[in-house]
Parts: C-alpha cells; structure tokens; sequence
C-alpha cells in the first residue's frame, strides 16, 4: 500500500504509537578518547577537578557531571555543552617531547545514547529490502481492520515488482498464519520435495480457517477519514532491524567554517565541518533558470573570492605593492595598465600552475 | 453539490445500542451518523482521552542488568487505574506547582524498592509499586484488591496475577527509585492511551437472490457458502436453503462475489455497507473501564467542539462562513 507520499522510493511509514511503545528503540554506545600529553620540563596537560566557589557551588554549570577527580562519574548525564573529562592545557606546547609511552596517559569514555527512531533512520527487513523512515504517523491516522489490527510499518508495494523479494512475501503470509494458529512454520523455498516446507497452498489454508483472506490481504478502513481503503492491502508480520545509519550520525550543515589551505575553499565532509556543494547539475539548473546573481554568489562570494591585479596590456596576474601603494605588472615591469578584479582564489591558482608549466593564461579585459 | 441554504441543520439524532460491555471490553452500535462521527469518536477515544502514567522516574540505586532509561521506560507503559484522570490537572497547567510533581492536583508519587536477597532469581513487578494515592495504582494490583475485596481465593502468585515484569534481579543486584505520574493523552506518548484495540466496522447489508440461487444444486451452495472465509452463510439443513447466518462475519473480503461470477452465476449475491451504521469493539488497557472510554470520549469531543463554536467570529471560521456563501 502506498500511504500519504512519504513512502516513495523504498522509505517506509512508521505508527508514532508503536516507537513510543519501543518499536525499534536502540542504545548507541561512542567511544571518546582523550590524551594527556606530555611538553617536556615537567610540562603536561592536566586533569582538573572542578571548579567551586566557597560554599562548594560550581563555577561553571557545564561541569555538573565531573567528579572530584575531573573526570564525569559512572552513570552521569551528559547534556549539551557539558564538560566530561576537564583537561587543561598549558599555554605554551611548542616543545612538544616524543611521547615516550610511560608518560603518556590515556582516558577513553564511554557515552550511552537511547535513540528511538526518527525520520531519516534506515530500516530493513530480512531480504535486503532497506528504507529509510519517511515519516512518522499519529497511530488514530493509521489504517486499521475491523478486528483491532492496525500496523506498525507501511512499506509501498512498488519495492517488490523488480526486486521480486518473494521470500518477504513468504514470510508475510506464512507469519500470519503461523501466529493464528500458533505454530511455526517452514518457509524454505527449497524444501517442498522433502514435504517438510509449508507450501504457500497450506499457509493459505490455515489464513481461509482463521478468517483471514487466503492471499493475506485485509480490508481496512483509512484512520484519518474512516473510510474502507479502495484496495486489499498486504499485511503480516515481518522482522524488521534497525540499521547502524542514523540521521543523528550524519546531519550536518554549515553556514561559515574552516576552508582548505591550499584552494582556499570550504573542506569537505561532515567531520571537517565541511560546505555543502553546488555541483554541476545545480548549476545547470541555476543557468537554466537565469539566476547569474545567485550562481556569483555561490560560486565565488560564498567561496574563495580573492582580489588580484591584473595587466590590461599583457593579460597577466601582477601583484599590489604596498609601500608604494600602486599594482605593479612583473611582466610589463611597470604599474600603468593595472586593474583590479576579482576572482575564485581556485582560478588563480590554476593560472599559476600553468604558467609554471609553461602555459600562459592571459585575462583579456575589456 | 447541492448546499443547503445557510443556517440549515444537518443534525441527525444518532441511536446507540449497547451489545456487550464488560469492564475492559465493549460492543456497540451506532446507527445514524457518518463515517466523520464515528471516525471522530474512534480517534478521540484512541488519542484523546486522559489517564494517569508514570512519566519521571528518579532512580535512586540501578545494579540490575537493564540501563535506567530502559527501566523509566517500562514504568511508563504499565498502565495505572485512572478513573479520576478526567478531574485531574495537566501538569502544564496546574498552577499549584512549577511541573515537577510535587502537587497533588497533578501529579501521583510512586516508590519502588527491591533487592534480591536470595540466590532465587527476583521478579521485579508491577506489583512492587507503592502508590501514595490508592485511587491511582496500577491495574493489577488494583483487579487483585478487588478480588481480595470479594472474597473469592487471592493468591498473588498465581497466572496473570503476579503483575507486569519490570526487570529481574539477581542476587546482590539491587533497584530503587521514585516515580512521578501525570496524567496525559494517547497524543502525546502512547503510554497515555486508554485503548487498547478501538475498531468500527461498517454493517454490512447482504441479499442473496433467491430466485438465483434455488438454481444451484446443494452441492454447488455448499461450496459457495465455504467460499468465504468466515462463516457468513450457512445452509439450512431442513430446506436446504441458503441464508445468512451472521453478516457481521462479512470482511468485506468479495470471495462469495468472486465465487459467483466464477460459478456463472454473477449477481447471486449484493453485499452493500450500510453508509450510517457502524459496530465498534472498544477494549480498554484496564486504566479505565470501557464504559468511561466511551463516556470520557464523547465529553471530549464536545469540549473540543465547544472550542471551536466559542472561537471568535472574526476569526478563520468567519472566513470559511463567507467562502460557503453565508450571510
């Protein structure tokens, strides 16, 4: 069944009801390592207690997890912003000494997270059919059938036509059957020969004596209105997982941040504190649309803008003189045709690479 | 669409008729209404009607295998009786405290304390939960008062009445905490929903064509009537008639139609919903009986429509008037 949209493309629909009541709830453990290094002359980082005013109140509030060894407790709660091992730092760590590993002390912590799932979470059942979580629905909007049963999940249908994941159909209706008449079954798809295998003919017709539809699909009405759904929907019991890929592990976003040191453009990636790129296709949407400001702005003010002087006379990069005050041509060995423009800081150093390589680039301007 | 002049009434006086109504179980009719009515009532007694649940937890001493949030989580879901949610404060708007469930307005306090002294492994359940309001504890405990009460044999130990399992405890390892309930909507957390299963079903209205179906030989109904997988027909032994034995087994499932049309004998059967009548199966999760579902349901609807017939008339209902053509 496809429900409301938000199951496109293998996501899946998810009853807020039932992630309250711990449907794919997970504990994420992390891992921090902090070093205490050592400078030479007796220099090292340290490990301080916290801070406390005289009447024993902490200084600073995001230390309310330390202990008195300035280390977080076992079994603290960490906020946001709070301080868990309170290292400090001289000011002056140029001498840094080869660690020589005696002195070298290491403290590793252990954060625990509940999560329940979110929007963005990926899901998947037994035969590789992943999705992320679309959306998360209130359990009176959920469809339901007339004995009570309403769904936990809602996968759209359109995952099966080219992946032909027949064993979760199996599993679907030989689940159903199996709980409502209280016994295992085998679902092997290779087993029948043997005799051992429930056929999809016998998980039909325990369905028939149960009062369900032989072909597992069920009427149901459509919680936000009422009204009986136009079609059967497919609906069993399935295994689901929680996969390791979270949203929380992986939003990111940036506004102003570190830029490379040789481009001069913004890093890459979630843990550099990377930019978002504008890449070739959302360019040629941009062309398409005729918006020239917006692609300025994104491609080079909101990037490596860089101010260079440039020699209308022989088209190439000179420099700005600052005691004279005046841009200068090395070519030209004079200041007279100068003028001043900007470019991507990227654009620049490609015109440098090439005259080191014996290409000349030259600016015609006009 | 034909509209109705402004002002005209679309009131219709809905009829309830009461099939079955144990403690935590009702059947029902409701005849002359829409889908939109007891649709609302259905969401509403899902999603809108208070109990009391534990929602903060202070825990004290944890050495058992499960982590606190874990434990605060299923003293969340054990459901706690609430008869008298509906006259309690949110804690958001109780002014007699600041939210943190020290009034008695809001907020019910709870403690628990085990520790599993012998080497037997210790089952931590609801039952080790000590309410300081009696009106307020969970359903079990309370369902064993009563049978206590009664005088029929109570022995807690027995079947479905050794409480829920919270967590087990082995030797040495050691829970107490504190508690705090408040009394919330299945809106919110899930915990607070009174309703177990709440379900309507349209009436089906079925008319078998006689005349059709005295041309088929008794084997041919026999096999028609088992074409359906619940048991909606039946045949009579005497007359060897067929006739409908319960329509309300009907799934709405068309096997009989299909099976009509593949015997060539299409239109032997016309199985309609009854647009205006619908059987609704409430259960509770024991926090209240069914009966004040249904009652606490309906005075939330009407405190929700009184909400909305109060709102200003300048407001967005003054603008739908006017795009409905009112005056």
């Amino acid at each position: 069944m496809g429900y409301s949209g938000y199951d496109i493309e293998d996501a899946i629909v998810m009853n807020k009801s039932s992630l309250d009541r711990g449907f794919g709830r997970c504990i994420a453990m992390k891992k921090h390592t902090i070093t205490k290094e050592n400078y030479g002359d007796g220099l090292s980082d340290r490990i301080a207690k916290p801070q406390r005013d005289t009447n024993g109140v902490l200084v600073m509030q995001n230390m309310q997890a330390l202990d008195e060894d300035g280390i977080a407790a076992p079994g603290q709660i960490i906020r946001n912003h709070d301080v868990y091992v309170n290292k400090q730092i001289p000011t002056n760590t140029d001498r840094r000494v080869a660690d020589t590993n005696d002195k070298l002390s290491i403290i590793k912590c252990i954060i625990r997270h509940t999560r329940r799932p979110e929007v963005g979470d990926k899901f998947s059942s037994r035969h590789g059919q992943k999705g992320v979580c679309g959306t998360i629905v209130q359990q009176e909007d959920f469809p339901f059938s007339e004995r009570g049963i309403c769904p936990d999940l809602i996968m759209n249908p359109h995952g099966f036509l080219s992946r032909m994941t027949i064993g979760k159909m199996i599993e679907l209706i030989g689940g159903k059957a199996g709980l409502s008449c209280d016994r295992f079954h085998y679902g092997s798809a290779f087993g029948e020969p043997s005799g051992n295998a429930d056929k999809v003919e016998d998980i039909s017709n325990t369905l028939i004596k149960h009062g369900f539809s032989y072909n597992g699909k069920d009427f149901l009405y459509l919680g936000i209105l009422g009204h009986p759904l136009e079609a059967y929907i497919f609906m069993g019991p399935i295994y689901y997982q929680k996969l390791k890929h979270m949203v929380l592990d992986k939003m990111h976003a940036r506004a102003s941040g570190p830029r490379v040191l040789l481009t001069r453009q913004p890093t890459q990636g979630r843990s550099r504190d990377g930019g978002l790129r504008l890449g070739e296709m959302e360019r040629d949407c941009l062309i398409a649309s005729g918006a020239s400001m917006l692609i300025f702005e994104r491609l080079m003010l909101s990037s490596d803008p860089y101010q260079v002087q440039v020699c209308r006379k022989c088209g190439l990069l000179g420099y700005y003189n600052h005691k004279l005050k005046a841009a200068y041509c090395s070519m030209c060995k004079n200041g007279e045709n100068m003028a001043k423009m900007r470019l991507p800081y990227a654009c620049k150093l490609l015109f440098q690479e090439l005259q080191s390589m014996n290409v000349v680039p030259r600016l015609k301007i006009g | 669409m034909d509209r109705p002049a402004a002002g005209a009434s679309y009131q219709r006086f809905p009829r309830v008729r009461i099939r079955e109504l144990r403690d935590d179980y009702a059947k029902f009719e409701l005849r002359d209404t829409d889908a939109s009515m007891a649709n609302a009532l259905r969401r509403v007694m899902i999603a809108e009607v208070p109990t009391v649940a534990i929602d903060l937890v202070e825990i004290e001493v944890n050495s058992s295998v499960l982590n606190d949030e874990f434990i605060a989580h299923r003293l969340g879901l054990i459901p706690l009786t609430s008869a008298a949610a509906m006259q309690m404060r949110f804690s958001r708007d109780c002014d007699a405290c600041d939210g943190d469930g020290s009034c008695e307005y809001c907020s019910v306090e709870f403690h628990l304390a085990a520790r599993a002294e012998s080497d037997q492994t210790l089952e931590v359940t609801s039952n080790d939960l000590r309410s300081n309001d009696p009106k307020v504890c969970p359903v079990d405990q309370a369902r064993a008062y009563q049978q206590a009460l009664s005088g029929s044999d109570f022995d807690p130990n027995t079947g479905d009445q050794r409480g829920i399992l919270i967590v087990k405890l082995r030797r040495g390892q050691e829970l107490r905490l504190r508690a705090i309930a408040r009394k919330g909507i299945g809106k919110d957390h899930a915990k607070w929903s009174p309703a177990a299963t709440v379900t309507f079903m349209y009436e089906p209205d079925i008319r078998i064509n006689e005349e059709l179906m005295e041309t088929l030989t008794l084997d041919e109904k026999r096999s028609w009537v088992e074409s359906s997988p619940t048991k909606v027909f039946a045949i009579d032994p005497i007359t060897e008639q067929v006739r409908v034995a319960d329509a309300e087994e009907y799934t709405y499932d068309d096997e009989v139609i299909k099976k009509a049309e593949a015997m060539g004998k299409p239109g032997l059967v016309e199985i309609n919903a009854k647009e205006d009548s619908f059987i609704f199966t409430v259960e509770t999760t024991g926090a209240i009986t069914a009966y004040e579902l249904i009652m606490n349901a309906i005075t939330v609807l009407r405190q929700k429509l009184d909400a909305v017939r109060l709102q200003d008339d300048d407001g967005d209902l003054g603008e739908l008037d006017a795009h409905l053509g009112g005056p």
